[in-house]
């Protein structure tokens, strides 16, 4: 890896200040098993100046009971929240979801903050300078995406424009589902947004200055049905090639209400407005399951080589109304 | 606000590996471990523990697994310069110092001819070795799970089942 400046930061004050300093030429690192990927790749339109480490701040490792919520610390690891008996017994949809991420090896260091904040792995995004040269795809300033015409079978099938690239990230879908909110302090101060409002088309909304301290659970009530299903070709280190997480309120066999969340078809975790307006007071069925899959997916344009996702995510919601494996 | 400090600490590094310590000074020098080193290369390159592998040098494959505190990670994905203060175990700190006897987890390897190549072995031994330390009796199920990090391009997967499930037979309580 090319050099840069390293810093073991006590403080989140102190990570900001130097955020600050750095003007946008420093990275945070936390567990690393992203980040170090793309600083050997250099995939970053410039390299950064500077690594500021992260696990060296006290506190934000953490996973806190309260009443209504449920606090997890940025730096909390996932095997940290796989094996808490708490998540487990709250959330166990988000167990799964960090269950389902690369190896036991990754999940021993990787941050909740950084699988939320990782990069995309948009193969022509990925693509490493050292071979051939550097795919300027529009991600990294160029004019199209390569995928459109390209290699497209992993890519966006909804909601896409200028980049066709889809976030990665396990723990943002079931996050969605919960309608967890994060705790993000900059220079400005702290502020508070939604999970489901984390992303845009290009990254997320962090501003160079910032970085997320904690995320939030409300705890489901009265309680849901909880699921969270990923679709790979092998069980270990593939990422989705299309995963659904769900949080269903049921009174007897009827729905009040609910939250489904597709990933790994669009840019963010994509909410299935459509299908959760059609299941409220609905009875659950095969027949419902049906429809709602069908809603979901209302609207989707895949390209050349990705069509058969729609297909994938349609059982995955379908599995989710109707509770099955 | 706390104040940044002037220069960039630390200016040395010490690492426990296999029980010992070791200092570096930072910086680009041919002696020297810099910033953006990885714990392999560091472990490779300066401290010629060369058990550890590099093989895909992204996180994928497992080839590079050591232990930090006891638990196996990808020191291919770390930087040295954040391991200051761990316990780091590799390959070559698994058998007995002072009679140079193998763990009996190598010996089971060897009897049973878990490896062709040989490459992934160290990493898929180093993996076995942090599931063991917390749960000596595991399942075939809990073993498979645990190795789910470590790719064997030779496929000797079966062979390595073998050899951990026999060493479970004999250490621990199946
Ligand atoms: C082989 C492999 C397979 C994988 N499979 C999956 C998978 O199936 N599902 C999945 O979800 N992920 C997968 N991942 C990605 C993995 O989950 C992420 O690399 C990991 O979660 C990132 O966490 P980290 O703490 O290591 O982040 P880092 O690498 O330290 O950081 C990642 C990014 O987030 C930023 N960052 C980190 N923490 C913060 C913070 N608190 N505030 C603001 N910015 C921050 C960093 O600056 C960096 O840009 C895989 C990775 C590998 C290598
Ligand atoms: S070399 Fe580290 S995981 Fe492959
Ligand atoms: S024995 Fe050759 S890679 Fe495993």
């Amino acid at each position: 890896m090319k050099s840069f400046v390293h810093f073991n930061t006590r403080s989140v004050d102190e990570a900001i200040h130097l955020l600050k300093k750095y003007e946008g030429k420093a990275k945070i690192n936390a567990g690393g098993t992203d980040l170090l990927g793309v600083l050997k790749d250099r995939i970053l339109p410039e390299y950064p100046e500077a690594i500021i480490n992260i696990k060296t701040i006290p506190g934000l490792s953490m996973i806190e009971d309260g009443e209504e919520k449920i606090l997890i610390g940025a730096l909390t690891t996932l095997a940290d929240i796989i094996n808490s008996s708490l998540i487990e017994k709250t959330f166990p949809l988000l167990k799964e979801a960090a269950l389902s991420v690369a190896s036991p090896q990754i999940r021993n260091v990787a941050t909740i903050g950084g699988n939320l904040c990782q990069d995309t792995r948009c193969w022509y995004y990925r693509y490493p300078d050292g071979i051939g040269g550097r795919i300027n795809c529009f991600r990294k300033g160029g004019k199209t995406c390569p995928a459109v015409s390209g290699e497209n079978q992993y890519h966006a099938v909804i909601g896409a424009k200028k980049c066709y690239a889809v976030c990665p990230s396990d723990l943002a879908v079931a996050l969605t589902a919960l309608g967890a909110n994060l705790t993000i302090a900059g220079q400005k101060g702290v502020r508070t947004i939604p999970v489901e409002e984390f992303y845009h088309p290009l990254g997320n909304t962090l501003s160079p200055d910032e970085m997320i301290t904690a995320i939030h659970i409300p705890k489901p009530f009265p309680v849901a049905r909880q699921t969270f299903h990923k679709f790979t070709l092998r069980k270990p280190i593939d990422f989705a090639v299309v995963s659904v997480s769900s949080l269903i309120f049921l009174d007897q066999e009827i729905c009040t209400s609910s939250r489904i969340v597709l990933g790994a078809v669009a840019s963010a975790p994509f909410r299935a407005y459509k299908a959760e307006e059609f299941l409220k007071e609905k009875k659950l069925s095969a027949k419902t399951a049906e429809e709602a899959a069908r809603l979901a997916l209302d609207g989707s344009k895949p390209l050349a080589k990705n069509a058969y996702k729609v297909e994938i995510a349609k059982t995955l919601v379908k599995r989710a109304v109707q509770g099955t494996e | 606000m706390t104040s940044i400090p002037k220069k960039h600490p630390p200016h040395t590094l010490s690492l426990t590996v296999n029980g010992e310590t070791h200092s570096f000074i930072l910086g680009k020098g041919p002696n020297e471990v810099s910033p953006s080193h990885t714990l392999a290369q560091t472990l490779r390159e300066k401290l010629g523990l060369t058990g550890t592998k590099i093989s895909c040098d992204r996180g994928a494959c497992g080839s590079c697994t050591v232990l930090l505190n006891g638990k196996a990670v990808f020191s291919c994905m770390l930087l040295t310069v954040e391991c200051e203060g761990k316990e780091i175990t590799t390959i070559e700190g698994l058998s007995d110092p002072k009679t140079g006897n193998l763990d009996p987890l190598q010996q089971s390897f060897i009897d049973h001819t878990a490896f062709q190549c040989g490459f992934c072995t160290p990493g898929i031994i180093m993996s076995t070795k942090a599931l063991l330390n917390t749960n000596p009796s595991p399942t075939v199920d809990e073993v498979k799970e645990a190795l789910s990090g470590n790719f064997c391009r030779c496929i000797s997967h079966y062979h390595v089942l073998d050899a951990v499930m026999d060493v479970v037979k004999k250490e621990g309580n199946q």
